[in-house]
This record gives structure tokens, sequence and C-alpha cells, in this order.
């Protein structure tokens, strides 16, 4: 058999030449190019604001902020009102286009695949000229022509009426929440728990049973139940204000130093916990593998990331600073909000009026109120997204196996039929990843709101950031809301798509 | 003792282990390859013999034990690594010649750009062994045109291009059609007479008896015997190899 | 029991038997009125269409339209406040772009034909539609003679073409470039014939001319070089063309000899040291050549943090560049005259390039050399261009094994896609200077390319990395498996697979890319949009016509986006049937 004679004693490479250690030094390398790259702008930024007496921060959230157009503060008393105003505006324009732009979206796919040439063409003829043309162009010119053709307001006053239609907007009867309206938002998430939990009974019943034990309408009428109550029992909920006051003393109260180290210990405790799993995923039944170089390497990084952190924590005090006065402003917010046996109804009914205060009429503050901005920003986003989706959905149809189509004529099925039970349920798992693609770019695209005056987030931080110089705080803000929205659509299509593939198995 | 004991060892393996996670695929495998000895593996699918070979130029990184070939350590030394890529050929299953590029091309690239040739002696490399594995005309046309003997033969070639001492095989008739084993297998014998050190994992039994100096099975990622292929054939010892040559035989 | 059967005699293959042609009849009533829905569908399209199309026409060629404002600023649209008096040089760019597009064409022969029965048949129909229109606008329609005369001119000469081809309307063609070239000399004829614009007419032919010119001379070199050269110097031309038509010829920089000296006690430094370690480190050892390329990094990454022209930090970069890619493609005997020539052209281009780019233009301006359409390309190429190599270098760090490459790709690429770009826009016109040392102030242009090419590279990243994640395994095995380096395998093997594997996705991008370029127009550049938008409806003379402009723009813009699109998808057929 085979002799054990090896020719030359082994040896460890040089450094140098050892492939482990140049792939890590490389990175390495490049990461701390690029944290030193931060660091130079940084601190060029800081000299060019000390030259200019100023600092970063986020005051002109509490500033006063300048009056806008349309959205729930017209006249917001600081920046944070004026970006509230700016992201209801953006959610009200995303909603109602992710809405539209799928109706038409899907009639305009299946117009496309339609065996009638007139249907079909015109299809075509939208989708060409709708998605070659700039969406900046569509908006910019649906907002010129609702601003053209939309009737003039007439220059009287006029009592609540159920509709408003005018150059100067469109204004709508709404429900409006009232100061206690978060009191009864206690109740609402109360009732969402509460609407989680039965379906989960529910649901275990059914398996346990076999039988449809219609969990979702138990839900429902869990969550129905706990508003209901809430409704009239709000003021109960207004206890929550003294908690809130306590965790904002909490917070206000204790020094600054604690909180460094707290969050000093989690950053070291995370790295820990990290270092641990991974050794953990590493354990074999056979024993603990043999660490490789690269193994070393990895839990080496761990540790300086950890205690990197944990120093910047404690020699940066103004990060810790700033994290709770963040914290402590909203326990503040809060505790506005609720007050114990505070009364009254959470939602006000409100109908539209024009109001005369002077020599000319405009639109009263009762009413939701649309400007023919938000009509031309609606229509352009709502348009392009269709087209687009219009082109996904057939895709999708197209992609359903031929042999799908030719079994369900075998049996008999119309075409009508066919297409609704057998090639729509199929297509809608190719579509439905592209088509949430379609719907966050839906909300991205709302920010060329800016180019027709909608005061949608960028509109109305773009603003503060003029008044203020604060581009970079400004920024980072809209990086959160924008990642936020993306992450928190994403995760929505993805619960949908998984879904769908549990149903397919 | 390895099949001739003459040659001087040029591939040694000693107590080679590799995991995938808690899946041990190799348990130890200890073994000598001399200088122009053809080696041929056979064992049931599963059995760890394709990564072993891909361990022998390190596709796959051995986590226990010693592979030293032509005298060089592997190891996670970079110059090490690259040399001995250059001094062992390999053959694939799915023959990977690279799609963008002509036959002539595919052959000369690897030339030009690790070996340094110019471009006149690169071609002329790759002409003449096109020529010796047949299929010279063919030098213009891209992968995607050729059938998949043709394919591998102009791996083969590719290989052979770079002046190996030692040519690797991974099961390189499996994915061909029936008429197209024969003139595969035709190149590899033809190489196998010219002396060059071959590990060849293959079905191919016929190929086995005919060509291998050393017949190795292998299984459950261990080398479970090995031998002549008229001792392996004629008079397996072990009840493994024995169950196995029944089934297939 | 079964019986043998021995076929006698091998069947020759038939033609299939001949379609008949359908009549008009048989057609709308397979297509539009197979059924009774289908019936009562066709006639309600068909009512809506016709309104909106009625509506429509009577809107935009209503009386009180001003489309005159169009053509009296069409100088506006193309070049924005660019001065009138030095417009040839405008004239002369033009004349490069074409000269180059006469070359391409001549070394990429546009395949594919045309059909004259098709064009015919299209000019019929389109005369069909406009006399339909005229007939049917409201009365508020300005056109209607004009659009009767136009509508009856193209009907008959429709008819007539087809006449004309009788039977041979169906199967004959015509080769692309004749009707390219007929569509070019056409459109000379008209120039003259029509009093559009009296003094474009010289320009524009010699503009024409020197893309025909060009042709021959390309059609002549490609027997003698061969078409890769041939291509590949196309391809050249066209890239340091670019640099040289937007910041030489366009702003007519005077040279700043004096600042040139300056930098020479640098430069020259580092042009000798650069010879010295691309010559050494061609023919050194490994580990030699990987001593000189460390310090030649640090070097580069010290040289940003003392007081150095910007030219010199620059210039080391490169070094380190061309350096670093000396081990892998630059060794042995041949490969140190390709690193040196490399070098030396380095050297000079980039020296050119900054005397002109720092030059101060010589043009009695308000700094607007680069506005209307002009700018436009200008936003969609150069970024694009730029764009790539990030892309490719975040493609491959996001494919990477290495966690630490992967986690910042990965970060970057998901950070800029997560949020529009206007606020990347907004961030990099009035954000960023905050961030720059007080002397260095670039000007809104070059900031705005910055932050498109930033926001571009992140797209496209994702885009690569589709083309790399779909090569297979093995193809990495056999390029190991040689004994090629990380490097060598990433340039030869899988980027040029993956990049052939995603041009259509690309071909997207940069349409999507120059459609997005009307975005510069909200942070106050002049191009394209802001011109139909802002610029020409506030002149004193055009105060009002705010929708005739943006229609205009929406047709030009939807005319060159149609039109890539449609090129891409002929390139994605011709890429599906050739090599794969």
């Amino acid at each position: 058999m085979t002799t054990e004679r090896v020719t030359a004693p082994q040896t460890k490479p040089p450094l140098w030449r050892n492939e482990t250690f140049l792939k890590w030094s490389a990175q390495i390398g490049v990461f701390v190019g690029i944290v030193a790259l931060f660091w130079v702008l940084g601190t060029q930024a800081a000299t060019n604001l000390d030259a200019q007496g100023r600092e970063f921060s986020f005051r002109f959230l509490s500033d006063p902020a300048p009056q806008i157009s349309e959205g729930i503060f017209t006249l917001p008393e600081n920046g944070l009102e004026s970006f509230a105003t700016g992201i209801v505006n953006m959610l009200r324009v995303t909603f109602s286009g992710i809405i539209a732009a799928s109706f038409l979206g899907v009639i305009v796919g299946v117009s496309r695949l339609s065996s009638n040439w007139l249907l079909s063409k015109s299809a075509t003829v939208f989708v060409e000229i709708i998605r070659n043309i700039p969406l900046l162009v569509l908006i910019i010119f649906f907002a010129l022509l609702c601003s053209l053709f939309f009737p003039e307001l007439s220059n009287e006053a006029s009592g609540p009426v159920w509709l408003i239609f005018t150059r100067n907007g469109v204004s709508l009867p709404w429900l409006f929440p009232t100061d206690t309206f978060w009191q009864w938002g206690a109740f609402l998430a109360l009732g969402v728990v509460a609407a989680v939990l039965m379906f989960r009974r529910r649901d275990r019943l059914r398996e346990q049973t076999g039988q449809n034990t219609h969990a979702p309408r138990y839900a429902m009428g869990a969550f129905l139940v706990v508003a209901a109550v809430g409704w009239f029992a709000h003021p109960i909920a207004g206890a929550l204000g003294w908690i809130w006051q306590l965790l904002e003393s909490i917070v206000s109260t204790v020094p600054v130093l604690a909180w460094q180290l707290l969050f000093a210990a989690v950053a070291v405790f995370l790295a820990v916990r990290w270092i641990r799993g991974f050794l953990d995923s590493l354990r074999s039944p056979a024993g603990l593998a043999k660490l490789t170089d690269d193994d070393y390497f990895r839990i080496g990084l761990a540790g300086v990331i950890g205690v990197g952190a944990a120093l910047v924590f404690l020699f940066i005090p103004a990060i810790t600073e700033t994290i709770a006065d963040v914290t402590a402003f909203v326990f503040g917010f809060f505790d506005q909000k609720f007050e114990f046996l505070r009364t009254g109804s959470p939602m006000r009914f409100a109908r539209p009026e024009i109001i005369k205060p002077a020599n000319f009429a405009s639109i009263g503050p009762q009413g939701m109120t649309m400007t023919p901005a938000f009509f031309g920003l609606w229509v352009g986003v709502t348009l392009f997204t269709a087209a687009n989706i219009g082109e996904i959905v057939r895709g999708g149809v197209l992609a359903v196996p031929k042999g799908q189509t030719e079994a369900g004529l075998a049996m008999g099925l119309r075409r009508s039929q066919l297409l609704r039970l057998i090639v729509l349920p199929q297509a809608l798992r190719i579509i439905l990843p592209p088509i949430g693609n379609q719907y966050l770019n839906l909300a991205k695209n709302t920010s060329l709101g800016i180019a027709v005056a909608f005061p949608e987030v960028v509109a109305t931080m773009t603003t503060l950031a003029n008044q203020s110089g604060q581009y970079l705080p400004v920024l980072l803000m809209w990086m959160g809301f924008y990642l936020t929205v993306s992450l928190l659509l994403s995760s929505l299509v993805n619960y949908y798509n998984r879904k769908l593939k549990l149903v397919e198995r | 003792m390895t099949s001739n004991g003459k040659k001087e060892p040029i591939i040694v393996c000693d107590g080679v282990k590799k995991w995938f996670g808690d899946f041990q695929a190799l348990r130890g495998v200890s073994t000598e390859v001399g200088e122009g000895e053809v080696v041929v593996i056979i064992g049931p699918s599963g059995s760890g013999k394709s990564t072993w070979i891909r361990c022998i130029n390190r596709l796959e990184v051995h986590q226990e034990g010693r592979i030293i070939v032509d005298g060089i350590e592997l190891s996670s030394d970079v110059r090490n690594i690259e040399k001995i890529r250059s001094e062992v050929g390999m053959v694939f299953q799915q023959f990977n010649l690279f799609p963008h590029l002509t036959v002539l091309q595919n052959v000369t690239l690897a030339q030009t750009w690790v070996r340094k040739r110019t471009k006149a002696e690169a071609e002329k490399k790759a002409l003449d062994l096109l020529e010796r594995v047949g299929i010279r005309e063919q030098a213009a046309k891209f992968p995607g045109q050729l059938s998949g003997g043709q394919q591998q033969r102009v791996a083969l070639a590719r290989s052979l291009a770079m002046d190996p001492r030692i040519m690797l095989f991974d099961e390189p008739t499996s994915a061909l059609d029936p008429e197209m084993i024969k003139e595969v297998l035709d190149s590899m014998k033809e190489l196998a007479r010219s002396g060059m050190t071959m590990m060849v994992v293959t079905h191919e039994m016929g190929f086995a008896r005919e060509v291998a100096d050393r017949v190795v099975f292998f299984d459950q990622g261990q080398i479970i015997e090995e031998g002549t292929p008229e001792h392996f054939f004629t008079d397996p010892q072990h009840d493994r190899t024995k169950l196995f040559l029944s089934q297939i035989l | 029991m079964v019986e043998t059967r021995v076929s006698q005699h091998l069947v020759p293959p038939e033609p299939p038997p001949e379609a008949s042609q359908p009549g008009a009849l048989v057609w709308l009533r397979k297509n539009l009125f197979y059924s009774r829905g289908s019936t009562i569908l066709t006639v309600l399209v068909g009512a809506v269409i016709l309104l909106f199309l009625r509506g429509a026409v009577g809107f935009l060629l209503d009386q009180g339209r001003q489309w005159e404002v169009i053509p009296r600023n069409s100088a506006n649209y193309s070049i924005g406040s660019y001065p009138r008096e030095n417009i040839a040089r405008t004239w002369v760019s033009l004349g490069v772009v074409a000269f180059i597009a006469g070359l391409a064409t001549a070394a990429w022969r546009p395949i594919g034909r045309v059909s004259p029965g098709q064009i015919s048949a299209a000019v019929r129909s389109a005369g069909i539609a406009a006399l339909v229109l005229a007939v049917l606008a409201p009365s508020t329609f300005g056109g209607r003679t004009e659009f009767l005369i136009a509508g009856a001119v193209l009907f008959v000469i429709g008819q007539a073409a087809l006449m004309a081809l009788g039977d041979r309307a169906i199967d004959a063609f015509l080769p692309t470039l004749v009707v390219l070239g007929a569509g070019l000399v056409a459109f000379l004829v008209v120039l003259w014939i029509l009093p559009i614009s009296s003094s474009t007419q010289i320009p524009w032919t010699i503009v024409i001319a020197a893309a025909v010119v060009a042709f021959g001379v390309g059609r002549a070199l490609i027997q003698p070089l061969g078409a890769p050269t041939v291509k590949r110097s196309v391809v050249a031309l066209a890239l340091f063309a670019l640099p040289v038509l937007y910041l030489h010829v366009q702003r007519a920089p005077e040279i700043p000899w004096d600042r040139v000296v300056d930098w020479s006690a640098w430069i020259i430094p580092i042009v000798v040291i650069g010879y010295a370690a691309v010559i050494f480190v061609s023919g050194a050892e490994r580990e030699a050549a990987a001593i000189v390329n460390g310090l030649l990094v640090v070097a580069s990454i010290v040289v940003w943090f003392v007081s150095a022209p910007m030219a010199a930090r620059f210039l080391l970069l490169m070094l380190t560049a061309v350096s670093l890619a000396t081990p892998t493609f630059g060794s042995g005997e041949k490969g140190r005259r390709t690193v040196i020539a490399v070098w030396t052209g380095v050297v000079l281009v980039l020296m050119y390039l900054f005397a002109i780019g720092v030059g101060t233009p010589t043009l009695e301006t308000n700094n607007n050399y680069f506005a209307g359409i002009n700018l436009t390309f200008m936003l969609a190429i150069v970024p694009m261009l730029l764009a790539f190599p990030l892309g490719i270098l975040m493609a491959l760090g996001r494919t990477s094994t290495m966690p630490l490459f992967r986690l910042m790709s990965t970060g970057y690429i998901e950070v800029i896609r997560g949020v529009p770009l206007i606020t990347v826009l907004f961030f990099f016109r009035f954000g960023v200077l905050n961030f720059l040392p007080p002397g260095l102030q670039p000007d809104a242009i070059l900031l705005a390319i910055i932050g498109i090419t930033l926001f571009a590279a992140a797209y496209l990243a994702e885009n690569i990395r589709g083309g790399l994640q779909s090569i297979p395994k093995g193809q990495y095995e056999a390029a190991k498996a040689m004994g090629m380096t990380t490097a060598q395998m990433t340039m030869l093997i899988t980027l040029p697979q993956a990049l052939r594997a995603v041009i259509p996705a690309i071909v997207g991008q940069i349409i999507t890319l120059f459609k997005d370029t009307s975005l510069v127009s909200i942070i106050g550049l002049a191009e394209f949009l802001r011109v139909a938008n802002n610029i020409v409806p506030g002149q004193p003379d055009s105060l009002g016509t705010k929708l005739e402009n943006l229609v205009f723009a929406a047709v030009v813009y939807w005319v060159f986006t149609f039109t890539f699109s449609r090129a891409s998808l002929r390139l994605e057929r011709r890429l599906g049937v050739g090599v794969r």
C-alpha cells in the first residue's frame, strides 16, 4: 500500500505570500481608506462651518417653518410639523397612485393581450408614449393642464358643501383627528394585538378540527370591537401620559455618561454575541471544527468593530447626547398627546366651504383640500407606473406555459374563464415582485412633486434646508425616510410573495 | 508500494481531510502518484473522488493533511498555488470552454497571459495541439457551434497547451453522448501512451482496464482499495469493492 | 407479430402550401368583429379614440396656439445661452460627432433591411389619418387647410409608391444604409428648398458631408487595417473627442501656462518615477513588484493629505493603477513596451485635460457654456461613462467572497437605490460645498455630473451583478485551473461574458438615464426641459407659451428615447442569434 513518506517538512508561507492575509489586508485597507475619506470630509466640513460660525444641527426642526400650500399643517409651527406635512402629502399621492396605477396597469396589460386589434394597438400606443417621455415632463404637463382646465373659483363665500372643484384646489368632506385621537390610537394598537391573537387562535382551531374557522373575519371582528370600545373608553388611555412623562424624565435626568457607558456596553455585548454565534455555527457534532485563518480574521474584525463603536460612544459624547435628546423629545411629544380623562370624540367630520375674509374668496380650512399640483403629480406617476405595470402584467401572462392554456381549452373553458381561473392566478406569482418594485419607484417618484410646487417630503425639507443651510441633516432625514418606506413596502411584497409560494405547495 | 517502485512520486497526499459544513467529504486520503503513472479513480457518486482531485490543484481547499505536487506544498501561499496550477492541467465534466472566445482563442489565451508566450508561438502550439486531437479545421468556430465530443477535445488541447506535467480528468466523458465518448477516450489513450502523469475519475471500466497503471477504488471519502487493473478487476479483496464491481459489470 | 418494414426511398422535402393573401374584409372580420362582444368593444374603443384625438388636435392646434415660438427658439433649445458669435464652435463639435458617427457606421455595418412597401403604406396611413382629423376636428381647429393639403399629399405619395412597387411591395427590401443615406439627402433638400432656417443651411451641409466623407474613409481603412482595429480606433477616438469637444472646443479656455509650470515641480518627478516603476515592475519578481506597488499605493493616498496640485494627485493615482495592472497584463519584453506606451499616453492625456480643464474660458458669457440639448446629452453620456468603472467595481465587490468588500458594496448600492435621484442632486448641488476646502468649489454642472454618476453606478452595478451571477461556476474553475490570477480571470473570462449578457439591461439603463437628466432642471441647470419649461416661456415675446414648449419637449424626448429603445431591441435580437 501507500508509503507515508512526505518529501519536505511543512512550513507556513511568509505573511506577504499568505492568501488569507493578503485578502484581509486588502479589505481592511480599503475600508480604512473609505473611513479616512469620510473623516477628512467631516473635519473639512467642521472647519468650514466654524469659519462661518455655524454647526450641524437639527434645530430647524423646532424653529418656525414657512407656510405650506396644502396638507395637515398648512401653517406649521415648526420644522417637524412641516416634515410631517410633507410625509402625509407624499403618502397620499403614493397610496392613491398605487391603487389607481394597479387598476389601470392591469387593464392596459390585459388590453395589450386582447385579440381585438384596435384595443391591443391602443394599449400599445399608450404604453409606448408614456414610457418614452420623462416622468418629469409628464408631471409638469399634467399640472399645467389641471391649472388650465379646472374651473375658476367664484369670488363668493359659501357654506359647507360636499365638493369644491376649482383651479385653487379640490376640497372634499373628510374625517379629521382631534386632540384625543392619539388616546384612541392606543386602543387601535391594542386592537391590532387582539386581532393577531384571535387570528392565531382560530387558525390553531382550524388545524385541530380541519374546519374553516373564518380566522380573518374573527380577527377583523376583534379589532373592530376593541376600536369601538376605545371610541368611548379612550379617556382612560390618557393614563399612558404619566408613563410617557416618567420615561421622559428618566431619559433627561440620567446623566449622559451613564447612557454612554450603556451604549458602549451594548456595542461590546453585540460583538461578543456575534462571535459566540459564529463559533456555534462552526461547531459540529464532532466538536469545534478547526478554525481557519479566515475565521480568525472575521472574529478579530467583529471584536475591533465592537470595541471601536464602544470607544466612539465613550469619547464623543455628542452622539449620545443627540440620541438622548431625540428620545426625550419623542417621549415629550407623546406626553402632550395623552391626558388622563381628557374627553371628546377622537375624529371630527368636516365639510369644505369657501370663505371670503377680505376682497378675495378662498377655500376654507375645513375639508380635505388638494391643489392642482397634487393632480398633476398624481396623474403623472399613475400613468407612468400604469404603463410599466401593464408591461409587467403582459410579460407575466405570456410567461405562463402554453401547456396551461391548452389544458384549460381542453377542459372546455371559455377564453375569459381561462384568463380568470387559470392564467392570471399563475401570472400573479411571476408579476408580483416586479410590481412591488414599481410601487417602490412610484413612492420615490413622488419626489418630483417639487417641480410643480407640490409640498411633499423633498419640497418641504428643501425649503427648510435652504433657510437653515443644514443640507447634511436634511439629506440624512430624506435617507431615513425613503429607506424606511422602501423597507416597509418591500417587506410587505415579500410577505405576500411567501404566502403565494406556500399556497403553491 | 506504488505499482511501479522505480518512479519518483510527483504527487504526495498525506492524511488529506476536508469538510463541507458538518459533512466530511475526505476522511484522510494518503497515497503517492509516480511520474508518468496513470491512476484511474472509480467509486460510487458522492464518494468524494472528484473533491479529492479538485484538492490537488486547489479548486477545493483541504483543511487537514498535506498535498505536495512536484515538490511544492499546497498551502495558502499564493505563489505556490499559481505555480502548481500552471503545472497541473484539468479537464472537466462540463468542458467549461469559454463561450465568448473562438476555439483558437480558448487554446491561446492562457498561454499568452500565464505562460507569457508571444501570440505567434501560442497560435502555432494551439494549432499543433488541435491537429493532435483531430479538430484543427474547427479553430475559427465558437464552442457553441461544436459537438460535445469536439468541445471536450478542445478542452484537452487547451490544458495541454500549458505544457502541464500532470493532467487531472474529472469524469471527462460523463456529459457526452455515447457515440462521442470514443473520440475523447482515444485522445486520452494517446496522451497516456506519451508518458503523461494522469489522474482520471471515470466510470469507463474499459478505459481503466486498458490504460491504467493503477486503479483506486474510492468510497466514503477514503481509498478502499488500490492495485493494478488485472488484480483489481479479477481479484478484488475488499467486500465493498466486490459489491461495487458486481453492480456495474 | 410485428412485421419489419423498411422504407424503400427517402421522401424529399416539399415547399409549404402557398398562403392566400387575406382581403381587407376578412382581416376586419378576424381582428375587429369576430364576436358580438368584440364588435361592441371595437365600436366603443374606436369612439373614445376618435373623440380623444379630435379633442387633442383641436386643443393643440387651436387658433390661439403660438407654435412659431419653437422654430424661433431653435438655437435656445439646442445650445441655450451659448454666445452666438462663437456658434461656429458648436457646429465644429457637431461636425466632429458626425465624422465619428460616419466612421462608426463604416466599422459596424448596420445590418437589417427596410421594406419600401411598409414605408409607403405607413405614409399612406399617415395621410389618411391627417385627412380624417382635418374633417373631424372641432371648429377652433386652426390648421384645417394645411392638414387637408398635407394629408392629401401624403396619401398620394404613399399610394403612388405602392402602385409603382406593385407586386414587389411585399418582398422587396432596401439595405438600412441606403435608407439612411436617402433620409440625409431628403433632409438637406428640404432644408435648402423650404424657408425654415436659412442660417443653418451651410453648416448642416458641411456636417452631413463630414459624416459621408468619414464613412468613405472608414470603408477604405477596413481593408488594410482589419475591422477590429478600426472599431477599437473609433471607440478610442470617440472617448478622446468627448473631453476635447466639451472642455476645449466649446469652452475655448486660455491655457494657464504659469500654473502648468508651477505643477512641474510635482509632475516631472512623478513622470520619471513612473517610468522607473513600470519598467522595474514589468520585469521584477512578484514580491519585489508587490513592494513597489505597495509603496505607490501609500504615496497616492498620502499625496491627498499634503498640499499638492490636483494634477499631481490624479497623476499619481493613475500611475498606481497602471503599475498595479502591470504584473498581470504587462510583464515580459512585449509587456514592458506596452506599459511604457500606456504610461506615456496617460501622462499626455491627463496633463492636457488638466491644462484645458483649469483654464479660464475666454468666451464672454454668464458661464453657461453648456445648455439646451447639448447639456442634456452631456449629462447622459459623461456620467454613464464615469459610472461604468465604478459600477463594475461595485458589482465585483458585491459578488466577491470577501465579506468586507461585499458589505461596503451592498451598503452603497442599497442606500443609493433606496433614495430618489432628486435628493442626491440636491445634496450635490448645495450640500457638498460644505465638505470641500474653500479653494475647491466645482461648478454646478460638474457637481450634477458627479451626483448622477454616483447614482447611476449603483443601478449599473445591479445590472452587472446579474450578469456575473449568470456565469456558470465552471468558467471560474477552468480559468483558475489554467493558472490565471484573479485579475486575469475577471478581465479576460468573467467580465466580458457578464457584460455581454447584460447589454440589453445596460441600454435600458442608459435610456432611463437620458430621461432622468430632465431632473437637473429642478436644481437650476439650463438643460433641455428647463429651456422649454422656464427659459423660453419666460421671454417677453413668448409669454404664455408653456404648453406649446412642453409638448415640443415631450415630442423631442419621445423621439430620442423611442429610437434608442427600438435600436436596443434590434441589438438584443442580434446578440440573441449571434455567438452564444
